[in-house]
């Protein structure tokens, strides 16, 4: 099962996702994190105890990102995986959202 | 009084007409990705596609060019199910308007991707896709890849690798891409897979995936068979894998040997 817990400080939060990003994460994303996240200015995005990400996930990552970066909030993703980051490195992800986004 | 029949019929009719256009569909879509092979006089090429749900995202395609060379494409819609074999199905007519009009696997990719860029941001979704032209007169492949597994190549029965990398960005990922071509001399009596994520994430009931590792292995061992008989060893081990745990994800391979 997909979920995450959050730590907030005024206008910062970071998000800790856990488990496989994939179609099962479409409503916790798409109805709980994009709204949710709009009101804080920095984002990060923990990715440690994500393991597995399928196309689905990384469909749901870039509406997540960019959907933020359109307001423009400043997102990073932080302590990606091994596993994970082939994937990311594969799909060319950081060219996508910007070299700056992964720390 | 017989209006409750009446609506305990309407959804019974409804499940029963998209059943029926699900398998139309199915239909179609199985017809058009497993077509009629192309015969080579120097070689032989086999492509299969196993999908996780009723249809599928993943694609493969082959277009004879009129050099007499091969152009081969595998590719991987995001997500799965009907909305992903939508899509799969506009791939394929880039694909093959492609194919006609471009000189080389890059210019594929980048005329795919223009044709293809608007339509998949508007429904924030991605396809996947590695292309390769296959030159039988000096047995040489020249590929483009945009975000795609990289094939393996098997040149003898200890020796496997993955092709030299080159990097591109999937197709709907970002617009105006060029894709950088490499070329790599295959083993006469080798044989190279082009393959979906399906295999090597497949799962068993633990939950455990079946790896790369286990795939090297099926292939090493399979150094000497002919195509189709590496295609079935590669579906038994799955088999034997996952133990009918059902599939998640589209299972996709092309497999290409010269002699």
């Amino acid at each position: 099962m997909f979920k995450y817990s959050t730590i907030e400080k005024e206008k910062d939060i970071e998000v800790h996702l856990e488990g496989d990003l994939d179609i099962d994460g479409t409503e916790v994303v798409k109805e709980e994190l994009i709204p949710m996240l709009q009101e804080y200015e920095q984002i990060k995005i923990n990715f440690e105890k994500v393991l597995f990400v399928d196309s689905s996930g990384i469909g749901l990552l870039l509406e997540l990102v960019q959907s933020l970066q359109k307001k423009e909030k400043k997102v990073s993703i932080i302590n990606v995986t091994e596993n994970v980051a082939n994937v990311f490195e594969l799909l060319q992800l950081p060219e996508i959202l910007g070299e700056e986004v992964f720390l | 009084m017989c209006s409750r029949e009446f609506i305990n019929e309407q959804p019974r009719e409804i499940n029963k007409t998209l059943e029926r256009e699900i398998k139309l569909a199915r239909n179609i879509q199985m017809k058009l990705l497993n077509g009629k092979q192309p015969y080579l006089e120097n070689g032989e090429v086999l492509g299969v596609s196993i999908p996780a749900r009723v249809i599928g995202g993943d694609y493969y395609d082959f277009y004879v060019l009129p050099d007499g060379k091969l152009r081969i494409v595998i590719g991987d819609v995001m997500g799965k199910g009907i909305p992903a074999a939508m899509l799969m199905i506009l791939t394929r007519g880039a694909f093959r308007s492609a194919a006609e009009s471009t000189h080389g696997p890059g210019e594929t990719l980048t005329a795919m991707n223009n044709a293809m860029y608007n339509d998949l941001r508007t429904l924030g979704s991605f396809v996947t896709v590695f292309c390769a032209d296959w030159d039988p007169k000096n047995n040489t492949l020249t590929y483009a890849n945009a975000g795609h597994n990289i094939p393996l190549t098997v040149t003898s029965e200890e020796d496997i690798a993955e092709f030299p990398k080159t990097k591109g960005v999937m197709i709907g990922g970002l617009p105006d891409q060029e894709y950088s071509e490499e070329s790599l001399e295959l083993d006469d009596r080798g044989f190279v897979l082009f393959y979906t994520d399906g295999i090597v994430e497949a799962q068993n009931k633990d939950g455990e995936m079946y790896r790369m590792e286990r795939l090297c292995d099926v292939l090493l061992k399979s150094y000497q068979s002919n195509v189709k008989d590496i295609k079935e060893s590669i579906v038994q081990s799955l088999n034997i894998f996952t133990e009918g745990v059902p599939q998640r994800d589209d299972i996709t391979m092309v497999l290409l040997k010269s002699r």
